[in-house]
């Protein structure tokens, strides 16, 4: 008995190598196909987006303006941290974070009446998305023709009686302006997230709660809110990331930083840094800086996340 | 949802509209804007004007070339598009349907990477292409925006493969058909909706990009349409129409592309998160 197994065994441990052998072969060679496939898409990401990112970190410990450069260790960092004009830069990066609390309540009040399918709500949908496959130069510049002394908001204002304001000017007035840009061109974008998690709600759930005689208020307040919360999550790192890298557009055309460096962002310092004042290390070593708040929020917005299981 | 009472509807009626009424009325007084004369605006810059003309673009076209600079952006673009979806396709067909040792790892690359801002890579990108001697190139601007749109689309990509059933695949193979046959014949038509949802993101995304084409592209001769709009909308703040007119020019491109396949970019922009 004992040695029948082991005879049956042993032949079946003769007959797997030889299927298992034909197996590789062709796995090896899907392997191979897999490998040659995705390679030219990893070379050019490798070549320019990892390998800068090592040459960013290498150059912000240098002094240099592209031609010459210098080793000086960690100056460029302490110069940085002991900068008025970077804390200045990023107080001011603060202040336009001022534009997301409003990105996402005009954003999650108009997805929940589109779910609602209020009269006209495609058109709706359509128009709100509008300005967000514009580029932040034409939104800019519209804004900044706006709001310009002489332009079509002032001319309003004394329609109606009031004195025109020298918006762009005044450091407070522009980054109003900037931040009502921002919301412009930003809130169709929340809308739309936020819907795509609503249209994801079991109904039965109103039903429920219909039967309990919970209001509209209330069903936004303990149903709406709670089940869209991944989509809240999102769209607010994604507003908090954008404010700190992609304001660039905005501030470029509307006030060039100005004035006197009263709206530049650190994604504009970055710019300027390295291209009008040519001091590319110190540039880098702020990008590098820039690259660890995205970093955290990416691992904070993970955790915050109510992942599904995906693969 | 509770369906809510008339009078609210009506309330919440009148608000969305003036909603939408600001999101509109700009867009339609550049539109007017830019068919006036600088005397006419000045008159009365609310005014209905008295009469339309076209020399707002006929300058722009002759005198700032911006003709010229459409033709730049169409053919960057154009190109860019073409290589990155290429690209990106063969490797998210690749990564989904055959793995191999450290596929994982290549995808997470990807993944990882997708969300680095271009204020990291501005500074080390200019000095990299300035050394090749691509800054002032058109191809040089290319190669930038095939490889800063490739770990998003690999990752799209890669989804919407996965979706297509192994067997098909497997019969295809047992039929004869190699990699770039299966690839052709099966796998791209059937992600053919993620495919045209892809291709209208990466076009409105390379066609706004500002930061990038300023940078690599400063010649007059090899400018882009974005940074020669901000360039006119700087110099010329006391010819409105005429800026209105580069405004035009700049967005109609998207904003038709938007009227045409609203129903893929509202797909495109909700897949970046897990709810599909």
């Amino acid at each position: 008995m004992h040695k029948t197994l082991e005879h049956v065994s042993e032949s079946q441990s003769g007959a797997v190598p030889r299927s298992k052998r034909r197996k590789t072969s062709l796995t090896r060679q899907r392997e191979r196909i897999g490998m040659l496939s995705s390679l030219p898409a990893l070379i050019f990401v490798i070549a320019l987006m990892f390998f800068p990112i090592g040459f960013a970190t290498w150059l912000s410990f240098e002094k240099t303006n592209g031609v010459y450069y210098h080793f000086i260790g960690l100056k460029n960092y302490t110069a940085l941290f002991s900068s008025p004009l970077v804390h200045q830069v990023f107080r001011t990066n603060l202040k336009f974070l001022i534009a997301i609390p409003v990105v996402i309540t005009l954003g999650s009040l108009t997805s929940v009446l589109l779910y609602q399918e209020i009269y006209g709500w495609r058109f709706y949908r359509f128009v709100f998305f509008l300005p967000s496959v514009l580029s932040a130069s034409v939104t800019g510049i519209i804004f900044r023709t706006a709001f310009t002394y002489d332009g079509p908001v002032n001319s309003a204002l004394k329609i109606f009686g009031f004195q025109p304001i020298n918006f762009l000017v005044h450091a407070n007035s522009a980054i109003f302006v900037i931040s009502l840009a921002l919301i412009w061109a930003g809130f169709g974008y929340a809308m739309l997230i936020l819907l795509s998690g609503l249209t994801a709600i079991d109904s039965d759930l109103f039903l429920a709660a219909q039967v309990d005689g919970a209001g509209w208020w209330r069903q936004f307040q303990y149903i709406v809110i709670p089940s869209i919360r991944n989509q809240l999550v999102f769209v607010t790192t994604i507003n908090i990331m954008y404010t700190f890298t992609s304001l660039f557009g905005f501030i470029f055309v509307m006030t060039a930083g100005g004035p006197l460096f009263s709206t530049t962002t650190v994604d504009y310092l970055v710019f300027q840094k390295a291209f009008s004042s040519q001091d590319m290390g110190q540039g880098s070593a702020l990008a590098i800086l820039v690259f660890g708040i995205i970093a955290l929020l990416t691992l904070t917005q993970a955790k915050y996340l109510r992942t599904d299981a995906q693969d | 949802m509770q369906k809510l009472s008339w009078q609210m509807q009506l309330l919440i009626s009148m608000v969305l509209g003036s909603v939408a009424l600001s999101t509109l009325w700009p867009l339609f007084y550049v539109l007017v804007t830019s068919s006036r004369t600088l005397n006419d605006y000045l008159t009365n810059i609310y005014g209905i004007p008295k009469e339309f003309t076209f020399s707002n673009f006929q300058i722009l076209w002759k005198n700032y070339s911006l003709g010229l600079a459409a033709r730049n952006t169409i053919e960057v673009v154009g190109i860019s598009m073409v290589c990155c979806l290429t690209l990106s396709s063969l490797a998210g067909f690749g990564l989904a349907k055959y793995p191999y040792r450290g596929s994982k790892y290549v995808n997470w690359a990807f993944i990882a990477i997708m969300l680095l801002p271009s204020t990291v890579l501005i500074i080390p990108i200019y000095l990299v292409l300035s050394k090749l001697h691509l800054v002032g190139h058109l191809p040089g601007l290319m190669i930038v925006y095939i490889a800063t749109n490739i770990p998003f689309s690999v990752f799209f990509l890669r989804a919407a493969f996965k979706a297509v059933p192994d067997s098909i695949l497997e019969a295809a193979r047992i039929d004869g058909a190699g990699f770039f046959r299966t690839f052709r014949s099966i796998a791209m038509p059937s992600a053919k909706a993620s495919f045209t949802t892809l291709a209208v993101l990466q076009f409105l995304g390379m066609w706004n990009e500002l930061l990038y084409a300023y940078l690599i592209l400063p010649d007059q001769s090899t400018r882009l349409l974005t940074p020669a709009l901000a360039n006119i909308g700087g110099r010329y703040t006391s010819n409105p129409p005429l800026v209105a007119a580069a405004l035009v020019i700049t967005a109609t491109p998207t904003l038709v592309l938007l009227a045409f396949s609203s129903k893929y970019l509202v797909r495109g922009v909700t897949s970046g998160i897990g709810s599909s």
